[in-house]
C-alpha cells in the first residue's frame, strides 16, 4: 500500500471518476457531490472492470409511489458493465446482497492534490 | 409402515357426467358442461386407472375410495381436490360449476365421513375474481375444507395483480391455494412453450412444469412479499426442475433487482414459507441411489408432500414416492409437511403414540 | 491482460507468415457479431428487398426489446466495456472482438451467431441469407486470417425448403460450422415434420442445428407462455428454458431423431442444468406409456445424450461445491459446451466459468465437446500479444 497522487482536485469534479493503475486490476476514484471514494476495478461476480460501468442511482420499494418505486442514491451506485450488479460506491457493498462487496480504498485531498492509498 | 401417511392429492369424481346437474340451480342446470373424463389431451385409453372403472367413474364411490386408500393402502388422511371439467369461456358458468362441485364434495364425501379422514378443497375459478372470493367466504369456515383449489390453466400467471383478492381471502382464512391441472379452465393457451403437443406424453410430461411460471411471478411480482401467510401447493409435481430454474431466478435477481425492489431477498428464500409440491409418478431421478441426495438440492425435502393422484393412471403409492429417501426425508414427505401445512395435528399425534 | 490496443495494429507490426500455432484450449459456442450499421447490412441484400426488410419512417430503435434487460436503454443489452474504440456497437468490429475475446479472454475459436428475425416467411429467409453473406464477407473472409472465427448459417424456420437451399449454398464454406434457427416457431415444436427438409439438409452436410433464444424479435414471434407471460425480464428469462424443454420433448417424443439419425441439435443460451430432471421425466413417462410412443424406439435420455448439446452460459451463480456436485450427478459431461455470449451483458468469463465445472470435465466442456461436434482443429494461429501454450 502506498499513498499515490492521483490528480489535481480540479481534474476530478463532482460526478467524475479517475482510473488509477494501482493493485492488480486498478482502482476507480470517484467524486460524488464533493466527497471522494475509491473502489477496486473488479466486480465481485466474474471479475469485470467495475469502474467501466455506468454510475447512477437505484430504485427502492415505495408502495405509496406510482409504480411502487422511488429512485434514490443518485450518483452513488456503480453498475457492473457486464451483469449490471449494483455496488454502492460509498461503501463498496452490493445493493441486492450485502454479503457481496468490492474492495474500497482511502482517498484524501492535500494541497489541491487527490491522493489514493492503495 | 407404522408412521402416519397423508395423501395430499386425490381426485374424487362424479359417478356419471350429468350427476353434477343435481347441484346446479335451474339457471345453469341445462347448460353445456364437459364430461368428467378430460376431453383436452385425454390420455389414450382414458385418464384414470382401468381397473377402477366400474359402477360409475373411477374415484366416484366414497366407500371404495376409502377402502383403497385407508384399508388396502396405508394412508390415514386424504386431501380431496376435485377437478373442474374443461375449457369454459363463460366464467360465471365456470364459477357455478365450482360451487356445484364444492356442494357435491360436502354432500357426498365430507359430511357423511364419520371417520374424518377425508379433507376437502374449495374449488374456485380465478377468472371470476369476485365469485372466487365469495365462494371462499362461503365455505372457508367448514372445518374439513383445508385448502382452496384453482386450475393450472390460466391466461395470466397467478402472480399478476388481478388475482390478488383471491389469494388474500385464502390467506386470511389460513387456507393454502392448490394449483392442479384440470380439464382446462377458460379459453386456454397451448400447453407447452412450443405450441400444442403431438403426443399425450409430450403433453403430460411437460404440463406440470408450467407451475414454475406461476411460482416465479408470485415471487417477482411481490405477491408472497405482500402476503406472508400465503401458501401455494403445486399438486401435479414438476418440482425437480425447481433447482435449475430457481438457481437461474436467484442469479438474475442480482441484475434485475432495481426493476422489482420489493423482492428484498433471494427468490429461493421465499420457498420454505410459501411453496409446497405434491409428489408425482414423473418426478425423481430414475436412479434410486441418487434420490436422497437429489432431494436435498433446494431443500426439496421440506417442500414435498406425498400425493397419489388416485384414481389417475399414474397413481403412485407411498413406497413409490419415497423410494431411496432417508428416514427424515420420508417422514417429511409422507406426513410431516402435510400435517404442518393443513393443520392435521391431533389425529396424527394420536396415531404416533 | 494485453496492452495491445488493437490486434490489427499489432499484426501490421509483424512479419508476414510468422504467426505461430497455438493449441486450442477454449472453444466459445455463442458469440454475437453485429453489422456496424444498417446500411452495411443492407448492402448485402437483394436490390428489391433493400427497402422492404428494414423499417422506414421514424422508428429509431435499432434493437427492439419486448422485455427490459438491465439498463437496456443505455446498454442495448451489451457489455458496457465492449464498445470498439473506433466506434460502432459492441460486436461490430472483428478486430476489437478478437482483442477482447480471443486475446484478453483467451478464447481459441468462437462460433458467431447473428441474431435476426422478420415477420413474414419470405422476408425471414431473405434477412437470414443477407446476414449469411455479410457474416461470410466481414467475419469469415480477410478478417479471419487467423482461422479462429466460425459462422452459423442462419435459416428460416418458417420456410424449411428455403432453409435447406440456404444450407446447401453454404455447406461447403470452410468456416461455416452450423445451422442456426429461432426456437420461437409460432407454435410448431421442433419434432414436427415441418422441419424435416431443414434437418435433412443439415444432417446430410454434417452441420449441427443450433437454436438461440431471440430477444429481438417481431411481435408475433414473442413466445406466449402457456399460463401467461411474466411482466419482467427477470422471471421471463428464468422461465425461458422451458421453451427448450418443450422443443426437446417434441424432438424425442415425435421421433425426429429416428427420422434423422445424424441430426445434432444445440440449445444455446438456455442453460443445461434443467436437462437432468427433464431426461428423467421423459424416461419415466416413456416407461409407463410406451404404447403412446411407437416412434420412440430407445430410452429418451439416450437420444438426448447422442443428439443434443447445450451451451453453458449463463452459468448459475450458486455455491460452487454444490454446483460441481450437481454437474457430476448429471453425468452429461459430453453434451455441455462452454460459451460466453460475448458481447452481451450476461457474458460469462472463461476463467470464472472453468472453476465451476468438476475438474475432470473441464477439458471436454471448455474445448473437447465443441471440437468433436464442429470438427475443429487442435491448433490455431496466435494473435499478437498471445503466448503459445507450452506443453
Amino acid at each position: 500500500m502506498q499513498r499515490r497522487p492521483v490528480c489535481a482536485i480540479e481534474d476530478l469534479p463532482p460526478g467524475s471518476m479517475k482510473l488509477v493503475a494501482a493493485g492488480k486490476f486498478g482502482v476507480g476514484v470517484y467524486n460524488i457531490d464533493g466527497a471522494l471514494y475509491a473502489i477496486a476495478n473488479y466486480c465481485a461476480h466474474e471479475g469485470a472492470p467495475l469502474c467501466a460501468g455506468y454510475v447512477g442511482g437505484t430504485n427502492e420499494f415505495a408502495p405509496e409511489e406510482p409504480g411502487g418505486l422511488r429512485h434514490v442514491r443518485e450518483g452513488r451506485i456503480a453498475r457492473c458493465p457486464w451483469h449490471q450488479w449494483e455496488f454502492d460506491i460509498t461503501t463498496g457493498v452490493n445493493v441486492a446482497d450485502p454479503n457481496k462487496r468490492v474492495r474500497t480504498y482511502e482517498v484524501d485531498v492535500a494541497d489541491g492534490q487527490v491522493y489514493l492509498i492503495a | 409402515m407404522n408412521t402416519p401417511i397423508i395423501d395430499a392429492n386425490v381426485q374424487p369424481h362424479f359417478r356419471y357426467n350429468s350427476e353434477i346437474r343435481r347441484y346446479l340451480s335451474a339457471t345453469h342446470k341445462l347448460r353445456s358442461i364437459p364430461d368428467v373424463e378430460q376431453q383436452w389431451y385425454q390420455a389414450p385409453g382414458g385418464d384414470y386407472r382401468e381397473d377402477l372403472y366400474g359402477d360409475g367413474y373411477p374415484g366416484s364411490d366414497p366407500q371404495t375410495v376409502a377402502r383403497h386408500l385407508f384399508t388396502d393402502g396405508e394412508v390415514d388422511y386424504a386431501v380431496l381436490n376435485p377437478l373442474t371439467r374443461g375449457n369454459i369461456a363463460d366464467y360465471l358458468l365456470n364459477s357455478r360449476i365450482c360451487a356445484a362441485v364444492n356442494d357435491w364434495l360436502l354432500d357426498r364425501w365430507l359430511e357423511p365421513d364419520t371417520t374424518d379422514r377425508f379433507l376437502g378443497t374449495i374449488r374456485v375459478n380465478p377468472e371470476d375474481v369476485r365469485g372466487a372470493v365469495a365462494e371462499i367466504e362461503r365455505l372457508a369456515g367448514h372445518p374439513k375444507m383445508v385448502q382452496v383449489g384453482v386450475p393450472m390453466q390460466s391466461r395470466e400467471p397467478y402472480g399478476k395483480p388481478m388475482f390478488e383478492p383471491i389469494w388474500e381471502a385464502a390467506a386470511a382464512h389460513g387456507l393454502p391455494v392448490a394449483v392442479h391441472i384440470n380439464g382446462g379452465n377458460g379459453v386456454d393457451h397451448a400447453p407447452t412453450f412450443a405450441g400444442h403437443a403431438y403426443t399425450y406424453p409430450g403433453y403430460a410430461a411437460f404440463m406440470p412444469l408450467n407451475s414454475f411460471v406461476h411460482l416465479a411471478t408470485l415471487i417477482i411480482d411481490g405477491m408472497f412479499g405482500r402476503h406472508p401467510g400465503l401458501r401455494f401447493v403445486f399438486a401435479d409435481g414438476g418440482y425437480d426442475i425447481l433447482t435449475p430454474l430457481m438457481w437461474r431466478l436467484d442469479t438474475f435477481w442480482m441484475s434485475m433487482r432495481d426493476q422489482t425492489p420489493w423482492v428484498d431477498r433471494y427468490p429461493s428464500e421465499y420457498l420454505p414459507d410459501h411453496v409446497r409440491y405434491c409428489t408425482s409418478a414423473l418426478d425423481g431421478p430414475t436412479d434410486e441411489s441418487q434420490a436422497e441426495r437429489w432431494l436435498d438440492f433446494t431443500d426439496k425435502a421440506d417442500l414435498l408432500m406425498y400425493g397419489s393422484s388416485y384414481p389417475h393412471w399414474s397413481t403412485s403409492s407411498p413406497d413409490d414416492a419415497v423410494a431411496g429417501l432417508g428416514s427424515t426425508q420420508r417422514e417429511k414427505v409422507l406426513w410431516r409437511n402435510a400435517c404442518d401445512l393443513y393443520g392435521i395435528a391431533a389425529g396424527v399425534e394420536g396415531s404416533l403414540s | 491482460m494485453t496492452t495491445v490496443e488493437s490486434v490489427k495494429e499489432g499484426r501490421e507490426g509483424q512479419e508476414e507468415g510468422v504467426a505461430q500455432d497455438i493449441a486450442v484450449t477454449i472453444v466459445d459456442t455463442d458469440v454475437h457479431p453485429l453489422p456496424v450499421s444498417a446500411e452495411v447490412l443492407k448492402s448485402y441484400a437483394p436490390a428489391e428487398w433493400k427497402d422492404k426488410l428494414w423499417p422506414t419512417g421514424n422508428a429509431v430503435s435499432v434493437v427492439p426489446h419486448f422485455y427490459d434487460t438491465p439498463d437496456s436503454y443505455k446498454t442495448m443489452s451489451l457489455r458496457v466495456d465492449a464498445s470498439p474504440p473506433r466506434g460502432g456497437v459492441a460486436g461490430s468490429d472483428p478486430d476489437f472482438a478478437a482483442k477482447q475475446l480471443l486475446v484478453d479472454a483467451g478464447v481459441s475459436i468462437a462460433l458467431l451467431e447473428p441474431m435476426c428475425d422478420a415477420q413474414l416467411p419470405q422476408a425471414e429467409h431473405v434477412l437470414k441469407a443477407t446476414h449469411n453473406d455479410w457474416l461470410a464477407d466481414v467475419w469469415l473472409g480477410g478478417n479471419n486470417w487467423h482461422g479462429r472465427w466460425r459462422g452459423a448459417i442462419s435459416v428460416s424456420a418458417q420456410d424449411p425448403p428455403a432453409a435447406a437451399r440456404e444450407i446447401e449454398r453454404w455447406a461447403g464454406h470452410r468456416y461455416m460450422a452450423e445451422v442456426l434457427m429461432t426456437p420461437q416457431t409460432r407454435g410448431i415444436p421442433f419434432g414436427s415434420p415441418h422441419f424435416d427438409p431443414l434437418y435433412e439438409a443439415a444432417a446430410r452436410n454434417s452441420l449441427p442445428v443450433a437454436t438461440h433464444l431471440m430477444g429481438q424479435t417481431p411481435f408475433e414471434l414473442i413466445p406466449i407462455y402457456p399460463v401467461g407471460n411474466p411482466a419482467h425480464w427477470h422471471d421471463f428469462f428464468a422461465s425461458w428454458p422451458l421453451l427448450y424443454v418443450s422443443h426437446l420433448m417434441s424432438l424425442v417424443f415425435d421421433g425426429a431423431f429416428d427420422r434423422h439419425p445424424e441430426l445434432r441439435v444445440v440449445f444455446v443460451e438456455g442453460g443445461f442444468t434443467w436437462a437432468m430432471p427433464v431426461m428423467s421425466r421423459m424416461d419415466r413417462i416413456w416407461e409407463q406409456r410406451k404404447a403412446d410412443l411407437p416412434q420412440v424406439r430407445r430410452k429418451p435420455s439416450d437420444y438426448v445424450r447422442e443428439h443434443v448439446r447445450f451451451t453453458t452460459q449463463p452459468l448459475e451463480d450458486v455455491n460452487v461445491a454444490m454446483y460441481r456436485e450437481y454437474i457430476e450427478m448429471m453425468d452429461l459431461g459430453e453434451a455441455i459446451m462452454f460459451s460466453t455470449d460475448y458481447p452481451h451483458w450476461s457474458y460469462d468469463a472463461p476463467d470464472w466459468a472453468i472453476r465451476r465445472f468438476p475438474a475432470d470435465q473441464r477439458e471436454q466442456i471448455m474445448r473437447g465437446n465443441a471440437t468433436a461436434l464442429y470438427g475443429l482443429p487442435s491448433t490455431v494461429k496466435a494473435l499478437p500479444g498471445e503466448q503459445p501454450a507450452t506443453g
